[in-house]
């Protein structure tokens, strides 16, 4: 069963900033928490169901076969 | 030629033209440059405009046809380019303002293959920032203008070039795609426009979005005009570490093939799921008559197809995040607020979100090509909506319900830009409102060809592609 998901919050913005050494201001930090949170919810679906173990041998694609 | 015939010539009328001196491309080209001075305050499809250039192009390809030196379907024709890509000596913002003065010393390779074939580039045009969204509201150059109904938008990130070939003020554009910025103004300004194969189209010295999905391709208002410039971009580019070594196909050999035996695949509770009504209906209706020119439709099933949204906006965020990781630090203040906020965004994801993204593609792209053991191409709507009015961030598809603008436009051409397959988009209608509606065929791998024939066909029997603005 999948796990609920935490909301993106402005405190889990702060931490983000600091772990990518991305210097904002506290009104941008404001206005980033709630789009974020839908992406980010979106990407955790996405990511569980690529973690699937059927899925286990599927490579990520970054070139393509043809080049 | 009576100036308003001039300005509904396509390539293929205005070629021959050319060919035997009837008409001039000095000639042509003032004329293009006329329209761009009556139209561009109302629709601002362009940032720069190339006069001098323009009129110096134009003497010299003209002196080449008197001197008996033809080069070819574009020796003549008046081109715009998005303002992404590369010209030597003309600035080159990407619709940005940290590029405002940024003139390039080289050409980008597309441009420097349009310039040998004899096209003459009549300006730069607007964009959305850096290529990152899908309307053309651009914060430093204006807000970009649909020639149908310039309170509407002309969608993006190709919107200027979507406007400026709607508008009749060139012959043909090139746009950039990533994730839908060449199809999706190509469907809402009623024209034609083509997303190639990842590295069939040189990408050298076009300033990016997201590397593993860019591509540079043309819009034009017929099949066949496209076809005309494709056939000059196209091909290995040894500038570009991602250029393909496949040989160019014949594209001219597939006009007039027509569409029997063709089989035409719809994708199972997707391809005509979730659109406004005018836009489901007039690709149903698209639908019947390339049946009725001899082709099978039938529905496939994949599975996987509805993870695409949420795959393109991670990939599409994390890869300009990493290119503008310096300016978004060192110049935060010089980005419109909209771009701004995605690229703080794109640093927010995790690695693993972004391999996984990377991941979905293998599975979407292997289903595609499962898929293509069974039909030819796949058709969709090119985006489920028409043209919403200008500075919309959300659109109503069904239901009096409200969705995220970025969200929603990529529901349809996200897909074979993950995939790396090629795409068309052509008009095929207008909603109530007279605004136009496209219509996406996604083909194989390298496969451009297929998807010249049938838009060709298309168009041999509908007369979408010839109605023109009022402006």
């Amino acid at each position: 069963m999948a796990k609920k998901e935490e909301p993106v919050t402005r405190e889990t913005v702060d931490r983000l900033c600091v772990l990518a050494d991305l210097p904002l201001a506290a009104d941008r930090r404001g206005k980033l928490a709630a789009p974020l949170a839908g992406l980010v919810a979106a990407a955790n679906e996405l990511s569980r169901k690529m973690a699937e173990g059927s899925r286990r041998g599927v490579l990520p694609i970054t070139r393509f076969p043809e080049l | 030629m009576a100036h308003a015939d001039l300005l509904n010539l396509t390539i293929a009328q205005a070629a021959p033209k050319l060919e035997r001196r009837e008409l001039s491309p000095v000639e042509l080209t003032e004329a293009m440059l006329a329209r761009i001075a009556a139209v561009n305050k109302r629709l601002n499809a362009y940032i720069t405009v190339c006069d001098q250039q323009a009129r110096e192009a134009a003497q010299a390809v003209e002196r080449l046809i008197r001197a008996g030196y033809y080069l070819g379907p574009l020796h003549g024709i008046p081109i715009a380019l998005k303002d992404n890509i590369y010209t030597r000596g003309i600035r080159t913002t990407a619709g940005a303002k940290i590029l405002a003065d940024f003139v390039p010393d080289e050409d980008a390779t597309v441009t420097a293959r349009l310039k040998r074939a004899g096209a003459i580039i009549v300006g730069k045009a607007n964009m959305h920032e850096f290529a990152w969204g899908g309307t053309t509201d651009n914060p430093h150059y204006g807000t970009c203008r649909n020639p149908w109904n310039p309170e509407r938008f002309p969608a993006g990130s190709s919107g200027g070039s979507g406007a400026a070939v709607a508008a009749r003020t060139c012959l043909g554009a090139l746009g950039t795609d990533t994730g839908g910025s060449i199809r999706l103004p190509s469907a809402v300004n009623g024209i034609v426009g083509i997303r190639p194969t990842i590295g069939r189209v040189s990408n050298y010295n076009v300033v990016p979005l997201a590397w593993t999905m860019d591509t540079v391709s043309p819009m034009t208002r017929t099949v066949e005009d496209c076809l005309t410039m494709f056939e000059v971009v196209a091909g290995h580019d040894p500038l570009d570490a991602h250029s393909a070594q496949v040989p160019v196909a014949d594209y001219r050999a597939e006009l007039g093939r027509g569409m029997r035996g063709l089989r035409i695949g719809l994708i199972r509770d997707y391809s005509l799921t979730h659109v406004q009504k005018a836009v489901g209906d007039a690709v149903r209706s698209a639908l019947k008559t390339m049946e009725r020119l001899g082709a099978q439709v039938e529905e496939i099933a994949m599975p996987s197809i509805h993870g695409n949204i949420s795959a393109q906006l991670t990939i599409e965020s994390c890869e300009p995040s990493t290119y503008h990781q310096e300016w978004l630090r060192a110049r935060p203040q010089d980005y419109g607020e909209d771009v701004r906020t995605l690229l703080e965004m794109g640093e927010m994801y995790l690695a693993t979100h972004y391999l996984q993204a990377q991941r979905y593609r293998s599975v979407l792209r292997k289903e595609f090509l499962a898929g293509f053991k069974q039909v030819d191409v796949f058709v969709t709507p090119t985006l489920p909506f028409t043209a919403t009015p200008c500075g919309a961030t959300e659109v109503v598809i069904e239901n009096d319900r409200k969705e995220d603008m970025l969200s929603a436009i990529m529901q349809f051409t996200g897909v074979p830009s993950l995939a790396g397959l090629p795409a068309l988009s052509l008009p095929v209608g207008f909603d109530p409102d007279g605004m136009p509606v496209g219509m996406q065929i996604i083909g194989r791998p390298f496969d451009e060809g297929t998807l010249f024939r049938i838009g060709h066909a298309y168009q041999g029997e509908t007369d979408w592609h010839t109605r023109a603005p009022k402006l």
